[in-house]
């Protein structure tokens, strides 16, 4: 039986790593080193800017025409509640504000206003 | 008497699978556990058209936070007030007293994002409740 046992426990920490793993779906980058306002919350939607103003929506690269399609679904899957979707960006921290305003002015223009900026806890 | 069952000179084998194992499930279950990355946090921020409404009613105009730039970079602007550091723009913050009307973040396409995130940071800690982050030409 133990070797059996042992096995068993090794799928299941497997399998909670992995888990864990799939719902960060934060890519990895420095945030501000602020220390923000609340702790994390689960975002239905999160979208990550990089240095060079690139969009991420994990795992692929969009634009913002993508993004407006992939809003345009989420708030259809909210029940057509726009303020039912809440939405974390992910800005690095070297990052201007050029596609943050215009990711901003996106949401704004779908009247979503459940967001919310990643920080990072300074150490 | 016979105390003991083992015979003299039987080998002490020893289980090493069992300890392997052992070792294996401690090793992954630090790894799991441990966090080598910074604790994320967040900062909320509405993009919201109810404060339009808010602000009609009120007397008191909402605070609006400009990061802009200046002969000697970019600097946060409070009205006629230009401040370089977000521990002196929190300072400003907080001796204004309507701050249930919320506080209006601005940054032009070129400033930095760290001075903006660091302008609505400084908005919550001088204690107002709502601040919006108003994408450049989409204020008021």
């Amino acid at each position: 039986m133990t070797p059996m046992i042992d096995v068993t426990f090794l799928l299941l920490i497997f399998f909670m790593t992995v888990n864990q793993v799939s719902k960060a779906n934060r890519e990895k980058m420095p945030l501000p080193p602020l220390a923000g306002s609340q702790d994390q919350s689960d975002a239905e939607l999160i979208i990550n800017i990089d240095r060079e103003n690139n969009i991420i929506v994990s795992p692929r690269f969009i634009n913002l025409n993508e993004l407006a399609g992939m809003l345009s679904e989420r708030i259809q899957d909210a029940g057509d509640q726009p303020e039912r979707l809440p939405v974390l960006i992910r800005v690095h921290r070297d990052a201007d504000c050029r596609m943050v305003n215009r990711v901003m002015a996106m949401l704004e223009r779908y009247k979503i206003n459940r967001v919310t900026l990643g920080v990072e806890v300074p150490r | 008497m016979k105390l003991t069952n083992r015979q003299h000179g039987s080998k002490l084998d020893l289980q090493m699978t069992s300890m392997i194992d052992c070792v294996f499930l401690l090793l992954i279950f630090f790894m799991v556990t441990s966090s080598f990355n910074a604790t994320e946090r967040e900062l909320d921020t509405g993009i919201t058209k109810e404060e339009a409404a808010a602000q009609q009613a009120s007397d008191l105009a909402p605070i609006i936070v400009e990061v802009v730039k200046s002969a000697s970079g970019f600097v946060f602007q409070v009205g006629g007030r230009q401040l370089a550091t977000r521990e002196e723009l929190t300072d400003v913050l907080r001796q204004f007293d309507n701050k249930l009307d919320g506080a209006y973040v601005r940054a032009a396409d070129d400033v930095p994002f760290l001075l903006a995130s660091g302008a609505i940071q400084a908005c919550k800690d001088a204690g107002f409740l709502k601040t919006v982050y108003a994408p450049q030409g989409n204020a008021n």
